[in-house]
């Protein structure tokens, strides 16, 4: 595997059981910009009457509703600016997916 | 033995699927233990070998309930895991005291019925597993086939932190994926020598794809790693580790490693795993004490934690009598105890005097002096503790398990082939149901006929057959049966008197007894309300004795009575003619006669039956169960799989196992346990009387 040429680092957070784990990972350019980032998915969840399968946080950790939802076990986004550009399972993977779409892009 | 601090100890089990090979593993893994113990100590070359041709001849290690062994500076305790669920209590009591298991599953047929039964019964108890894919070596062996049954059977996310360096009787070794690495065994000295070597060429870049696999999938339960990783593009070995033994503990994902523990290839890597991935005593959050009476038994409660310094803390898990006596093997939670200390059984309420301690290893016991937190010992000589009992110290006096009353439910009948050996039997009898709470005895009033019963047919054959081995005493026995028991259904007072002259002293006795049905479960229970002294005291017991071994064979069919109280209020005696025979004999013709006026009803056994059924034969499985007599309680779905759950008679459920294979191409399995007794229906009420007329 190549050496990823993006800086990842945590995002936000979330207290999971006495621990924190990350809900997302922030890739920056060797200037330091915020150019993709990776995030969990979360859901379903309730909210008053309507129960949303998938969510996940934009960039302003506003929840949005995710159309159509993923497959199952495709747990993680890889986001360019506002955009998503794939899915996977695992945070690693997406990150791949995120820094492929940036070369071809 | 110097002392083993807790984080270098292990206590696991080893499971599979029967022939999966599990006996061959703890053959290899204590004939490699042993080596690494005796260097230095032994040189001659030979030595070795012989004393592993020895154990096979012996087989002690195997039978043993717990055997400790020596790896790397650590200590392993392998706790014996009945595969079999007729075991169902013992089973679930030693998933109890091990912190985590070796799974093995076969490299040719993968996962197996059998090997999804044990699986969901270890996930119950949350137990860390490493997958062992064994007998590599064997035609038709495809490790990454028998990979796929993991997923495919039991819906789980198995990792491979190994794949196989050649097939079949090529295999020669692994690739080892943390310290990307060969591992490749010598021929010769039963494969106690292994080497490292580069990966080779052709499967370099499998290596590296698997690898990949390994780290995204390990890495994600750790932030702290997932940022070493964009650090460094890579992970020390010692991060990896970290992550893997995590999610094995949490049950995040699997790790599968492999080989063949017949050609002695892998053994020593999977021992090398237990202690890098399987958790130490202070790994896990210490077992919960019992729930109180009524008490939901999932709640929180109390755990206690591994610390040697705190009072002491034991379950009994098994006892086992050999010809040095009866050893009492012990799980420690909590505490250390040195022999010559008291403890509180907190089951039964009385105290035990701790005489000597042992480990069983491979080629001795070793005695020891004390044992802490963490370990398992076996202690000889305590006088009245069973399976399932606490022991505590007097200044916090836990109990750590309910005390289990398991129902026999099959019956047989037996007996010696030698009318010499008929007291043979009852001893030897009597001394393996002290052992076994499963397990009961008695002796058929109308046939005298001695009856064994027990939890299943297999629990039976194997009792009979340490009959034979252990106490030298061949037995002949009955066909299985239904463990019915007989009741009643409403109250009845009945009078009898027995009067007998016989040329000198005569016999007298009176009993006015009460006869009343009481709950399930509710047992047998006197009450004795004679006033003015009309039944002497002297002869109260001879009436309790006369009803007791009358309830043993009811009046319908011989099955033993229960649920019923009764009560002595009146009788008649003769100051000569009366004495305790005469009152056993008028108390057991009362039970008789009165039985028979009480609405007698016949009981039997329901059973708790649980069958996982693929998708696609759910139809036939419900159909079949409600054609014999089930109640269905509940389905459940888990990824491609059902699980049924219902309620059978017992009776319905001989033969169930061959039926359910070919209803479903052998693709469902089922467990099945006590639940119940229920009256049975009235045809098959008389069906079961003509039987027994
Ligand atoms: N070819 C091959 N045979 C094996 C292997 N392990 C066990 N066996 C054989 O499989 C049979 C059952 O093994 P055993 O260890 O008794 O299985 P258990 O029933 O799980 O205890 C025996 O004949 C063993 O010799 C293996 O790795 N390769």
């Amino acid at each position: 595997m190549p050496t990823p040429r993006l800086h990842w680092m945590r995002g936000r957070a979330e207290a999971e059981g006495g621990e924190t784990r990350a809900l997302e990972w922030i890739g920056c350019d060797d200037a330091g910009a915020a150019i993709a980032r990776v995030v969990r998915l979360q859901g379903p969840i309730h909210t008053g009457w309507r129960l949303y399968r998938a969510v996940a946080l934009d960039t302003e950790a506003r929840v949005v509703q995710l159309r159509p939802p993923p497959p199952a076990g495709a747990d993680w986004l890889a986001c360019i600016g506002g955009q998503v550009v794939g899915r996977a399972a695992l945070p690693l993977q997406a990150v791949r997916t995120a820094e492929a779409a940036l070369g071809t892009g | 033995m110097s002392e083993t601090p807790l984080d270098k100890i292990r206590n696991i089990g080893i499971t599979a699927h029967i022939d999966a090979g599990k006996t061959t593993t703890t053959e290899r893994i204590l004939y490699y233990t042993g080596v690494s113990h005796r260097i230095g100590e032994v040189h001659d070359g030979n030595t070795t070998t012989d004393y592993m041709e020895q154990e096979r001849e012996r087989g002690i290690t195997i039978t043993s309930a717990a055997v400790t062994c020596e790896w790397k500076g650590h200590r392993i305790n392998i706790i014996d895991t009945p595969g079999h669920i007729d075991f169902n209590i013992e089973v679930n009591r030693s998933l109890r005291v091990l912190d985590g298991a070796v799974f093995i599953i076969e490299g040719v047929a993968g996962v197996q019925p059998q090997s999804e039964t044990n699986w969901r019964l270890a996930d119950r108890y949350n137990v860390p597993r490493l997958i062992f894919i064994n007998k590599l070596d064997r035609t038709g062996a495809d490790f990454y086939r028998a990979f796929d049954t993991l997923k495919e059977k039991l819906d789980i996310v198995a990792l491979p932190l190994q794949l196989p360096i050649g097939v079949e009787d090529q295999f020669s070794g692994v690739v080892d994926l943390v310290e990307m690495k060969a591992i490749i065994w010598e021929g010769g000295e039963l494969g106690a020598k292994y080497h490292d070597a580069p990966i080779p060429d052709d499967l370099l870049e499998k290596a590296r794809e698997y690898r990949q696999l390994l780290l995204d999938t390990a890495l994600s339960v750790d932030d702290a790693a997932m940022e070493e990783y964009f650090e460094a593009g890579d992970v020390a070995t010692a991060t990896l580790k970290r992550c893997i033994k995590a999610a094995t503990i949490s049950g995040a994902f699997r790790p599968v490693l492999c080989g063949t523990a017949f050609k002695n290839k892998g053994v020593q890597p999977l021992l090398d795993a237990v202690l890098d991935y399987l958790p130490s005593p202070i790994d896990v959050p210490g077992i919960k004490i019992a729930a109180e009476e009524g008490e939901d038994e999932h709640a929180e409660r109390r755990r206690i934690k591994a610390d040697p310094k705190a009072p002491f803390a034991g379950l009994a898990f098994k006892i086992i009598n050999d010809k040095y006596g009866t050893l009492t093997f012990v799980r420690v939670y909590a505490g250390t105890l040195r022999s010559g200390d008291m403890v509180q059984n907190t089951t039964r309420g009385h105290r035990e005097r701790i005489g000597r301690m042992f480990q069983m290893h491979a080629d001795k016991r070793a005695e020891i002096k004390e044992v802490s937190a963490g370990d398992i010992a076996a202690f000889v000589g305590l006088k009245d503790t069973m399976t399932g009992d606490t022991l505590a110290a007097a200044e916090d006096p836990v109990v750590l398990e309910r005390m289990a009353f398991p129902v026999p439910v099959i019956d047989i009948s037996v007996e010696p082939r030698t009318k010499e050996s008929v007291e043979k039997m009852t001893i030897g009898l009597q001394k393996l149901a002290g052992e076994d709470p499963s397990l009961r005895l008695r002796t058929d009033q109308e046939s005298g006929q001695t009856i064994l019963s027990g939890m299943g047919e297999l629990h039976l054959e194997i009792i009979i057959d340490r009959l034979k081995r252990e106490y030298g005493v061949e037995a002949n026995i009955g066909a299985p049966q239904v463990a019915y028991r007989e009741t009643i259904s409403r109250a009845v007072t009945e009078t009898y008197t027995h009067k007998k002259q016989t040329g000198g002293s005569g016999q007298y006795a009176e009993v006015k007894i009460v006869f009343e049905p009481l709950e399930r479960n509710g047992g047998v229970v006197f009450e004795n309300k004679v006033v003015g002294g009309s039944v002497p005291r002297e002869y109260i017991p001879a009436v309790e004795k006369g009803i007791r071994v009358q309830a043993d064979t009811g009046v319908l069919a011989g099955f033993p009575t229960v649920d019923f109280k009764y009560t002595l209020i009146d009788g008649k005696y003769h100051d000569v003619d009366s004495s305790a025979l005469a009152f056993e004999i008028a108390a057991k013709a009362c039970f008789r006669e009165g039985m028979k006026k009480a609405g007698p009803i016949i009981l039997e056994p329901i059973m708790d039956v649980e069958v996982t059924t693929p998708q696609d034969h759910v139809g036939d499985v419900v159909g079949d169960l409600n054609r014999r007599r089930g109640m269905i309680q509940n389905q459940e779905s888990s990824g491609s799989t059902i699980i049924v759950r219902a309620h059978v008679p017992l009776k319905e459920m001989f033969g169930y196992i061959s039926d359910l294979r070919s209803m479903t191409k052998g693709r469902a399995s089922f467990t099945m346990q006590f639940h119940h007794y229920d009256p049975v229906p009235r045809n098959i009420a008389d069906e079961i009387m003509t039987k027994s007329a």
